[in-house]
């Protein structure tokens, strides 16, 4: 198991060192200049030039991607242009609320969505089946753009029950513990605090949940449908075991392996849309920060940022690996 | 709509719950202010950035020389009491003797001289081009200040007023550039920095030693970037904000139409206009660039697209900026034959095929009109194919003058001295590349005049040719909307500029 896990982060080292290089080189092929975009509209050519060669701009590209890479090695992602921050410090003031936005989308997709599947699955063709496929496909099909615009006029401007977009409220939060407002707040007993992150979450949360629940719930009512007919249920089954205990022991278990290889596939997918949600929502993560960086062409900023979703997805579906030899005792590591 | 309402009353109270304890919407009080924008809030460094919005609060809570106030059509001083032109090159500032730094110390004549040595020589600042006509600034004695110009700069008051923030030399001295702004952000002006939540929101509390601050100034302005109209829109009808920024005229009447908020219409002083590259051909002739003018049915435009909320210009600039005549000629009316017609004189009997390119939600419906001015330079035998390059490489583009034929926005035009010459004047800018040397002498000599009334008459001048030969075809200034709570008194800036000791509580408390 150790031999795997060092394997394993040996083996991310190339992917980040892939990345970074595609990033860095797409980013200078764009057109635009950060020095354009992030001084006055009155700079002369002359300050133009000065922040380029503040900025190291003036060097040739490969010596900027050495430059970028020694100190990444030592988690050195330079400044940002837009911000004049270290790209490490803005990292760490905006990654909790990334982090907190997915986990509560991952939560409200699995909590809902492999449920709706097991049943689905289970009860093909029948109107619990029926049903469960309209949310999947509801689920799927809409843009989160759309669905985050509409949550904000229906939910939070019709019936005024959330706030539209933001993450606390002035002067509620206390101290600060893991960055996830709802998990500090539970430490720290403060119910009132916790009550307010919620209710700052579950719009953005849901909206970015949603396409992942569509998905989760097909694929588990396909796996389900599949392993149902499997010759270890068919036994089960004349073991005299109870349906429940067939379905949910038997069945489900088996099906899980699809099930969290999907999760850890679309995280990726739920990442990318982080980026539109948190601009909607004005959610304070790195999605919305990315999108920032893009616009006046931050070339740390965006190399940092990027390199941070490369490593959580990195870091998922390794996580996700080890869960398959929990799930299936088949499946070890340690040969 | 009704019977929804009230079917989903029952659900209605679980929500109301959570919205009760949820914050804004509770926490609202009388003596605090949100206000949704949609600019960055980047720094922590007052001279590292250049945003218009940033500049109003740095003056609100650094405190600034002075600033234009639009309801008297006159520059008024902040922490500087009053100013005198020496002779052409040299201006002495008298500071005001009753301010003093928010911890107590003293503001004196050296801060305003080490502020226009940050704004040079800050290693991150991007405002050089604020102090770029000083060569000198020199200290007189505690409350006196003189600046020496590198050559007659008439609006001077337009470059150093509220663009270059006042910090304190002595604290400077002490802790040094990036502890000082980070951790001492202690400035002179009547608000006083509470926080900053990088690329979030900003706090500033009312410095209550100011002198004159209102007991209807709020306690405390919060700064929300919401970049989102509909969640500036929502958020406004929800009272958790009370002022919101920039509503584009599709989500006006929703403002217009809820009980607790009102619509706060004011000109802009941005000026829209299409660029014609006369270094580009076929833009290097006069007549087709005068048929782009006749071509465009200006009126309909704003009545349909833009929903009457705009105020088409006649000349670079509109009321209210300075210079402004209302009787500046030529003026270009919708006349779509006589267009035609100088296409054909033009030398393009068969009419032309040029690239057109505009932003995308960078401008109110920006895409949308640019499309209407495709159709109509259709109509007149100019066949515009519509360019829409995404915003970077479009503004890099037309910074080094590879764009000929543009829409665009130039902002922050109060004294149109600066953006004229930026856009018109030989090597002002590459952006439209025109030359006129008439142009150049005439800009020259309005720079050095110092004579109000003498100044206008030859901005005017310069405005009367750029109108003719029509390097650019002014189109309009957008009607700037913000959305405001009923429980203030607001009213909105045409430089969209929010000083916060122009909010006033309508119950204090």
């Amino acid at each position: 198991m150790l031999g795997y896990t060092v394997r394993r982060i040996l083996g991310t080292i190339p992917v980040m060192v892939l990345i970074s290089l595609l990033v860095f080189v797409l980013l200078h092929s764009a057109p635009g200049d950060p020095a354009e975009m992030l001084l006055s509209d009155e700079a002369t050519p002359q300050d133009i030039a000065e922040a380029k060669a503040r900025w190291g701009l003036d060097q040739p590209i490969y010596v900027q991607y050495w430059r970028f890479l020694s100190s990444a090695i030592q988690f050195d992602f330079g400044e940002s242009f837009r911000y004049r921050e270290t790209v490490v410090d803005l990292l760490i003031q905006r990654f909790p609320a990334t982090i907190e936005l997915a986990l509560a989308a991952i939560l409200i997709a699995v909590i809902i969505g492999v449920p709706l599947g097991v049943w689905s699955g289970a009860r093909p063709n029948t109107w619990v089946d029926n049903v469960s496929s309209v949310v999947g496909f509801f689920g799927i099909s809409m843009p989160s753009f759309w669905m985050g615009i509409m949550l904000i006029l229906i939910i939070a401007g019709f019936f005024n029950w959330l706030p539209s977009a933001g993450r606390e409220t002035f002067g509620v939060p206390g101290e600060r513990i893991t960055g996830l407002y709802t998990v500090d707040s539970l430490i720290r007993g403060d119910m009132r605090a916790f009550w307010d992150a919620l209710s700052y979450l579950i719009m953005p949360a849901v909206t970015l949940g949603v396409n992942m629940l569509g998905i989760l719930m097909r694929v588990t009512r396909s796996a389900v449908l599949d392993v149902m007919h499997e010759d270890y249920v068919t036994t089960a089954r004349a073991k005299g075991l109870a349906e429940r205990v067939v379905l949910w022991r038997h069945t489900v278990r088996n099906a899980l392996i699809t099930i969290i290889t999907v999760v850890g596939l679309e995280l990726g997918t739920l990442l990318s849309g982080s980026i539109i949600v948190e601009t909607v929502f004005a959610w304070p993560g790195i999605g919305s920060m990315l999108i920032a960086g893009l616009n006046v062409r931050d070339y740390p900023l965006i190399t940092g940022l990027v390199l941070a979703y490369t490593a959580i997805f990195v870091f998922v579906n390794f996580v996700i690996d080890i869960c398959y030899g929990a799930i299936d005792p088949r499946i070890r590591f340690d040969r | 709509m009704t019977m929804i309402r009230r079917n989903l009353a029952a659900a209605t109270v679980a929500g109301l719950a959570l919205a009760a304890i949820s914050g804004e919407v509770a926490a609202q009080t009388k003596s605090r202010v949100t206000i949704g924008v949609t600019e960055n809030i980047s720094y922590h460094n007052p001279y590292a950035d250049s945003v218009s919005q940033m500049y109003a609060i740095w003056c609100s809570t650094y405190g600034c020389l002075g600033y234009f106030d639009f309801a008297k059509g006159d520059y008024v001083g902040l922490l500087a009491d009053r100013w005198e032109v020496k002779d052409p090159n040299t201006w002495i500032f008298h500071l005001r003797r009753d301010v003093k730094r928010h911890d107590g110390g003293p503001f004196r004549a050296e801060d305003v001289v080490h502020s226009i040595d940050r704004a040079n020589n800050d290693p991150q600042t991007s405002q050089k081009q604020n102090v770029a006509p000083i060569t000198k600034a020199e200290v007189i004695d505690d409350h006196t200040v003189r600046i020496t110009t590198k050559e007659p700069t008439a609006p001077l008051l337009e470059y150093i007023f509220d663009r270059l923030m006042i910090t304190s030399k002595e604290l400077f001295d002490k802790h040094g550039q990036r502890e000082v702004d980070r951790r001492h952000p202690l400035g002179f002006g009547p608000y006083k920095v509470r926080s900053i939540q990088i690329g979030e929101s900003m706090v500033i509390e009312k410095n209550t030693a100011w002198p004159g601050i209102l007991k209807e100034n709020p306690d405390e302005v919060i700064f929300r970037v919401l970049r989102e109209p509909e969640a500036r829109v929502t958020a406004l009808l929800n009272n958790e904000i009370q002022i919101a920024q920039y509503i584009p005229p599709h989500l006006v009447q929703r403002v217009e139409n809820a009980r607790n908020v009102r619509a706060e219409p004011t000109s802009s002083v941005e000026i829209m206009f299409i660029a014609m590259s006369p270094k580009h051909k076929p833009w290097d002739n006069m007549k087709l660039r005068q048929a782009v003018a006749y071509a465009i049915d200006r009126e309909t435009i704003i009545k349909t697209i833009l929903q009457g909320r705009a105020e088409v210009l006649h000349g670079p600039i509109g009321p209210g900026q300075y210079g402004y005549d209302p009787n500046l000629q030529p003026r270009y009316s919708f006349d779509p034959a006589k267009a035609r017609r100088l296409v054909v004189e033009a030398g393009f009997p068969n009419g032309v095929d040029v690239e057109f390119f505009t932003p995308v939600a960078r401008y109110i419906n920006d895409k949308q009109i640019s499309e209407a001015v495709v159709a109509m330079l259709g109509q007149v035998g100019i066949r515009a194919r519509l360019m829409t390059p995404e915003w970077a490489t479009l503004w890099a583009d037309v910074r080094k003058g590879n764009t000929p034929f543009y829409y665009l926005g130039r902002g922050s035009v109060v004294d149109p001295t600066v953006a004229i010459a930026q856009y018109f004047e030989t090597g002002g800018s590459p952006r439209i590349g025109y030359s006129n040397p008439k142009v150049d002498e005439l800009l020259r000599k309005e720079r050095q005049t110092f004579d109000p009334v003498e100044r206008k008459k030859t901005l005017n001048q310069v405005f009367s040719i750029i109108t003719e030969e029509a390097p650019a075809h002014f189109m309009w200034r957008h009607q700037q909307v913000d959305g405001v709570s009923n429980t203030i008194d607001y009213q909105p800036t045409p430089s969209g500029r929010i000083l916060s000791t122009t909010i006033r509580m309508r119950n204090p408390g």
